[in-house]
């Protein structure tokens, strides 16, 4: 079996076995944690409203905020823009997703996914000098915030390595990009590469919870 | 015997002029693939080569790949390599059958000793020798006694050169390459289901050129031919670029002659020249027909997924397996909340 | 099996296409050729073997070349037409084999091709056998003379 076959086969079996067992374990697991009786008073009723509210309100920062944050916000829009058009709107990568859940959708010309995954990289590698040279930064990262970040940037190289021709044989290059999305798949569900889902309930939860207590989030 | 006679002297003998030489001599260095600027070394070598006695054996094989070479476009320029040759033993081509046959070749294998040239087509089964034997010998048998005389071995076909059809799963025979059990003696490997005729031709004509082995690559192919992969050359690479595919065999996609990566082309793993070369004398190639590369010349091809799976997708996954393994963590993760709301009433009991 | 039923099934010849674009970078190819054809005195051959035509674009490529004024054909080992195209120094060199199949195609950006040139050899042997004639000849008439 060569290192291709091994990638393709067994190894996107079990990662991909890992990671939805895993998802699905940690996302419930997580949503149906005990939060204690809460004994005041509520403010208001409408907090399911507010819940969804705040899901969709927190993806843009509050006026007196902006300022200090605008680094963040353009990166991180940035960056995750860039991960959807690399791994959503790529063929192969559409194909993918086709084999294993029969869903598929028209995809973007290869030099627009390059572009995009050059872009990608770049506000990656930003983040991490920024992760790194930033005192408050620095002072709260640990083994997870690192780990996502390689795990995540090693796809992206990889992929674009093997579609430049740049590197070992095609053939290698290609497992080897298969096998660090095994990698990803296989962190996903234990680090916090996690808030790509539970960015949902969290932010449904604190905005339920302030709406109950009178005040806005 | 016109054994003795040098290529040049041959083809002379056989009524070919100077020019028809030099014709000669352009075709098979442009299917040598080597450049029109050989020609003149080319023509030197050949006019002086000697015609090597070549043994071709054919195992475990369907017969395609003799197949392929004889009904190559180009008999008089193809054939007079074989002719340059000295075809000794071969089943399906030579006139002897039987004992006869046999002696043959073991009396060009004693007259030619360490000098002829031994091509293999077709796997050799190692589960029980009595799968596959000729003249009451089995493959193996046969194969290591020829070797052993022999200067050089090209395995023709996917079967020789790594197992083959026979060798997929759950290869009942025990089929194994030639290159699994020769080990002391130059091989070249010419994989392809078949090969292109062109390519066994060009192999054979390198030998009869220059005397020696073609550059390998990491898996004993000649590089001349199986140096670039197939992607790499194909006409459609400019669909792919723009993101165009086909995506059934019969949608505006597949008539507009688009990539071909939806329905399983392989191209992009597989080493070989079908893009440039082409079959039936350079009248089309798979993928131009309309049918993905099937990636006839890589090892294990049979089983890599379906012909029809594209490159990026995963081989072994099923939606079973994934809804079962969905249910399971769902199970774990609403059964560990449970079991931890559980002890959390427990211990506000407690505290009461 | 009843020939005549698949005489039956129409046969739709499509389009033929254009070609695939890969006609023109084989043109600036043989352009760069006669340029260093026209400078340096350097011939060029061209094997179009090699390069990966879609469907058209051998068509596309031989149809700007074009036909000058010079046909040839080489009768050995089957034909090869020899032409020259409408682009002086630019010849294509047509390989057939013996049932009229192409067996090579060539472009040789030169002065003469090099199958049109007579080789040495074919000279000497010509010397010898009009030589050896011609003294048959006289050999004949001296007899005839002598009675």
């Amino acid at each position: 079996m060569t290192l291709l076959d091994f990638a393709r086969g067994p190894a996107l079996q079990w990662a991909l076995i890992i990671m939805v067992a895993g998802m699905l374990w940690r996302f419930f697991g997580v949503l149906l944690l005990m939060r204690g009786k809460v004994l005041s008073k509520p403010r208001s009723d409408k907090t399911v409203w507010a819940g969804i509210r705040t899901v969709f309100k927190r993806s843009w920062v509050p006026p007196v905020m902006s300022k200090r944050t605008q680094y963040q916000l353009v990166t991180g829009y940035v960056l995750h823009i860039g991960l959807f058009v690399v791994i959503l709107l790529f063929v192969p990568h559409i194909e993918f997703i086709k084999g294993i859940t029969g869903l598929s959708w028209p995809g973007l010309p290869n030099n627009v996914i390059t572009v995009a995954t050059v872009l990608t990289i770049g506000v990656l590698v930003a983040l991490l000098i920024r992760r790194m040279t930033q005192p408050v930064l620095r002072a709260i990262s640990n083994a997870d915030d690192y780990i996502s970040w390689f795990v995540t940037m090693l796809p992206l190289v990889t992929g674009l390595m093997a579609f430049a021709h740049i590197g070992p044989r095609y053939e290698t290059m290609l497992a080897i990009h298969i096998l660090s999305v095994a990698l990803l798949m296989v962190w996903i569900p234990f680090g916090k590469l996690m808030h790509m889902v539970l960015f949902i309930p969290s932010r449904a939860q604190l905005g339920a919870k302030f709406e109950r207590r009178g005040v806005e989030a | 015997m016109t054994r003795d006679l040098t290529v040049g002297e041959a083809l002379r003998q056989q009524g070919v002029s100077r020019r028809g030489f030099l014709k000669f001599c352009a075709t098979t260095a442009s299917m040598m693939a080597l450049s029109p600027a050989m020609v003149p070394a080319v023509a030197r070598a050949l006019e002086q080569a000697r015609r090597p006695s070549v043994i071709w054996l054919s195992f475990q094989e369907c017969t395609g790949c003799t197949e392929s070479l004889t009904r190559s476009h180009a008999p008089t320029i193809e054939g007079l390599i074989f002719d340059s040759i000295s075809l000794d033993y071969h089943h399906t081509l030579q006139a002897a059958s039987g004992d006869a046959a046999e002696k043959a070749r073991e009396q060009a294998m004693h007259d030619n000793h360490g000098k002829y040239l031994l091509v293999v087509d077709g796997s050799i089964p190692l589960a029980n020798p009595g799968y596959s034997t000729i003249a009451g010998i089995s493959n193996l048998d046969m194969l290591m006694e020829t070797a052993e005389g022999a200067a050089a071995v090209i395995a023709v076909g996917t079967c020789a050169a790594y197992g083959g059809l026979p060798q997929a799963n759950p290869n009942p025979t025990g089929a194994v390459s030639v290159m699994d059990l020769i080990k002391d003696k130059p091989i070249i490997n010419v994989p392809g289901c078949p090969p292109i005729p062109a390519v066994i031709t060009g192999v054979l004509a390198h030998y009869l050129t220059f005397g020696t082995i073609p550059e390998l690559d990491h898996l004993g192919r000649p590089k001349a031919y199986f140096g670039t992969n197939i992607h790499d050359r194909c006409y459609r690479r400019p669909f792919y670029e723009r993101g165009e595919f086909a995506s059934t065999f019969d949608d505006e996609g597949a008539r507009k002659g688009w990539c071909l990566y939806k329905l399983g082309c392989k191209g992009p793993v597989t080493y070989n020249a079908c893009a440039t070369a082409k079959w039936n004398g350079g009248t089309s190639w798979p993928v131009e027909s309309g049918h993905g590369c099937i990636g006839c010349s890589e090892p294990a091809f049979w089983d890599r997924g379906g012909f029809y799976q594209p490159l990026s997708q995963a081989t072994m996954t099923s939606g079973t397996v994934l809804g079962a393994a969905a249910a399971a963590g769902l199970a774990v993760g609403v059964g560990a909340a449970l079991m931890g709301r559980g002890k959390h009433k427990q211990a506000q009991e407690e505290q009461k | 099996m009843n020939v005549d039923r698949l005489k039956s099934i129409g046969v739709v010849v499509e389009e033929v296409p254009a070609g695939a674009g890969n006609a023109l970078p084989v043109l600036h190819e043989v352009l760069h050729a006669l340029r260093r054809l026209s400078e340096d005195g350097d011939p060029t051959i061209i094997d179009l073997r090699a390069i990966p035509f879609g469907p058209g674009d051998e068509q596309a490529l031989l149809e700007t070349l074009g036909e000058g004024e010079i046909t040839a054909t080489l009768d050995s080992l089957g034909r090869t037409e020899i032409r020259e195209t409408r682009y002086h120094g630019v010849w294509v060199v047509d390989y057939l084999g013996p049932d009229g199949e192409r067996v090579g195609l060539q472009i040789e950006v030169t002065e003469v091709p090099g199958l049109l040139r007579t080789p040495a050899g074919d000279i000497g042997d010509a010397v010898a056998a009009l030589q050896e004639r011609l003294a048959a000849a006289e050999d004949t008439s001296s007899q005839e003379n002598n009675r």
